[in-house]
């Protein structure tokens, strides 16, 4: 049996223009997002991934519909939602949420942690008036901060802290979806592994569905069920974690992989570079966007087109002579074994608390 | 101590050593601390951190923010405000203390002897010149050489790091080219008086991986040529793991392991590093859970006496209410931890 998509992406494009002629109509422009279809399911983390200028962010405003798309169209719950007028659109937003990088920029510096994770329960009338401070409490303790941090504001907190509280604002409305843009990219490694953690603690228990919007695939790797591989507004390729990471097919794939730094030293790794760097998304190239910098890249990939050819698995890859490229093996270093007493101290940290949160002023 | 103005001059000590004579690290940072005064409050930024770098190696220095390694690279580099900033200790650069040079011979060895790029190439450029420009000024500036001359080394210097059609790109604006190629142009640039020392602080932070990877495969190569010793600022261990050969980690202003970058990977010494492995995501493997630290990095202006991790270490004893040295744990492997080593811990 299968179930049906909490969100649904189809054929969304987005152009943007960038020159306009004197009469105001569009000279120019460039095509962020072009012809992406997706699904997430329920419970579901599906990372969208790519670089700079690769429309992944594009893509997530699409979703939440914070913008609105040029063709196509988002179904939430199968109800498309970008046909959607302002009040009823307003009435779905709860369901769809947002966490960005910066959790400074995302909170109002002038409310109190509390306001700030009330607000959306007074606009969305989740819970009645006098059972919002108790709620707001609930949800602090949700995210691992402590109900007394309501009265404080966003600067007494640490960057892990204050993503904490947007995450905890952000599950305020109780949301079928939380869309994630690069919500671990700023902080530090230790304490993005705490939001991690956080992300997937809170996805069992609330059973939220994710759309993870990141750069870092090993991030990325941790937390996907399924990821979407973007290149210049492009899909490039779509598939299980698994068969991203293991099985690769498009060559864009293997180079993000094969220039993942890894934390193994001396490791046999593959090269696979790119050439060059990206190309201007005004004029992306004719035929595989890829082709200027593909190291596989050949005459008919000049005039190809670039679609994603989806196999019924699931696994869909837009690379049409990917049968023909070297296996894709050697990519990844390879796992080192580690001494099990390294493993009985990485337990020995999960298990410790510590003993004075001397963690504020 | 040579006379300053010999050295302004360009006659700067030989860079061979002379025989017989024990070989010298390039760079030796002895006891450095610096401290910042703000406000009535001390900050306490870095706090007796020594290492040395040898020619031709590779230093990788990694820590969260806040762990002191952006200051210490500043100290080396001379480039902290004089006011402001209290800093101790000594930076011993081919046996020299920089810390008690003049201005005139810092402006003489930066860009030269000693080079440095930072995170944001951008901020680094002058929007106003052609590149070509800003890597010509700098090495008539310490070359003293013709323009002319000097524009065929920039040339030649851009094309090193792969730039193409360098004739070009030589002419334009910093605006005209993406993150990864005015990265590479800071490099040519840091690169063009053949420093013995290259300080890179964050250099790949701000770029996307496929463009890290060529940066960092060229930095790689670079100084297999060149033979420049550089010192790696980075929170990424995976950057360390990939080209670093020795590997200092920082936490709130100190040093707390110190080892050959192979060691810290099979067996990190200090609950720290340990915290700090265990809690990153790994490409090459599937974790279900990261390990996580709990608690927060210690103020700096008033840090916890004795291990200034102990809050979060679940290794923690009494003694760590004392402050623990930096000590030699294993051959080459130096820890700031009581208990280290740690493999000989009872679990």
């Amino acid at each position: 049996m299968m179930a049906e998509p909490v969100l649904e992406a189809r054929g969304l494009e987005k152009r943007f223009v960038v020159k306009k002629t004197l009469l105001g109509r569009p000279l120019l422009d460039v095509r962020a997002v072009d012809g992406v279809s997706l699904s997430l399911m329920p419970g579901e983390t599906l990372a969208v991934v790519g670089e700079s200028g690769c429309g992944k962010s594009t893509v997530g405003r699409l979703l939440a519909r914070l913008i609105e798309p040029t063709a196509g169209k988002v179904l939430l719950d199968g109800q498309d939602i970008t046909s959607l007028g302002h009040e009823a659109m307003r009435r779905q937003r709860r369901h769809i949420q947002l966490v960005f990088q910066d959790p400074y920029a995302s909170l109002n510096p002038r409310m109190t942690v509390g306001q700030a994770i009330a607000e959306p329960l007074m606009l969305h009338e989740v819970v009645p008036a006098a059972h919002r401070a108790a709620r707001v409490a609930e949800l602090l303790d949700l995210v691992g901060l402590r109900p007394e941090h309501a009265s404080r504001y966003p600067h007494e907190f640490s960057g892990g802290q204050r993503q904490r509280v947007v995450i905890a604002r952000a599950l305020a409305p109780q949301p079928k979806v939380i869309i994630c843009d690069e919500a671990v990219s700023a902080l530090d490694v230790s304490i993005q592994a705490q939001i991690l953690n956080l992300l997937k603690d809170l996805q069992a228990k609330l059973g939220l569905s994710f759309i993870f919007i990141s750069h870092n695939l090993s991030a990325v790797k941790h937390i996907s069920d399924r990821v979407a591989v973007m290149y210049l507004g492009k899909l490039v390729e779509l598939g299980t974690t698994r068969e991203i990471f293991s099985e690769p097919r498009h060559p864009y794939t293997r180079a993000l992989l094969a220039a993942i730094p890894a934390a193994v030293p001396n490791s046999e790794r593959k090269a696979e570079g790119l050439k060059g760097d990206l190309p201007s998304p005004l004029e992306p190239p004719e035929g595989c966007r890829l082709h200027t910098r593909c190291p596989y890249a050949r005459e008919a990939c000049k005039t190809v087109p670039m679609v994603l050819d989806m196999e019924p698995s699931g696994h869909g890859n837009a690379c049409a002579f990917w049968r023909e490229l070297p296996p894709a093996e050697g990519l990844l270093p390879q796992a080192v074994s580690r001494d099990p007493k390294l493993d009985r101290l990485f337990a020995a940290f999960d298990e410790f608390t510590p003993r004075a949160m001397e963690d504020m002023a | 101590m040579t006379d300053i103005r010999e050295q302004m001059t360009g006659a700067f000590p030989a860079r061979t050593t002379q025989a017989g004579e024990a070989p010298r690290p390039l760079l030796e940072v002895r006891n450095l601390s610096v401290r910042f005064h703000d406000d009535g409050r001390t900050v306490h930024a870095v706090d007796g951190v020594s290492f040395t770098v040898e020619k031709g190696r590779t230093l990788g220095v990694v820590g969260e923010s806040g762990s002191g390694k952006s200051v210490t690279s500043l100290s080396v580099m001379r480039l902290l405000p004089r006011h402001g900033a209290e800093i101790e200790g000594g930076v011993f650069f081919e046996g020299r203390d920089l810390l008690g040079e003049s201005e005139g011979t810092m402006r003489d060895l930066r860009g030269n002897r000693l080079a440095m790029i930072f995170q944001e190439p951008m901020t680094s450029l002058n929007p106003s010149y052609t590149i070509g420009e800003q890597i010509n000024e700098v090495i008539r500036r310490h070359r003293g050489i013709s323009r002319s001359a000097a524009r065929e080394r920039a040339i030649a210097m851009l094309k090193l790091v792969r730039i193409p059609s360098p004739e070009v790109r030589y002419d334009q604006y910093p605006h005209n080219l993406s993150g990864g190629m005015r990265q590479r142009v800071m490099i040519a640039m840091a690169l063009s008086c053949d420093p013995e020392l290259l300080i890179a602080d964050e250099p790949t932070t701000a770029l996307d991986v496929t463009i890290q990877s060529q940066v960092l495969d060229l930095m790689k190569e670079l100084q297999e040529t060149t033979g420049t010793a550089i010192i790696l600022i980075t929170h990424d261990l995976g950057v360390v793991a990939e080209i670093c050969d020795d590997v200092i980690v920082m936490y709130a202003g100190q040093i707390v392991e110190r080892c050959p970058v192979e060691k810290l990977f099979s067996f990190p010494q200090h609950p720290y590093t340990v915290g700090l492995l265990g809690s990153l995501p790994r490409i090459e493997e599937d974790r279900e859970r990261l390990v996580s630290i709990k608690g927060t990095v210690p103020g700096l202006s008033n840090p916890p006496r004795g291990c200034r991790f102990q809050s979060r270490c679940p290794f923690r004893t009494e003694k760590c209410a004392e402050a623990p040295p930096l000590r030699e744990v294993a051959a080459g492997h130096f820890s700031r931890c009581w208990r280290a080593p740690l493999s000989e811990m009872p679990l």
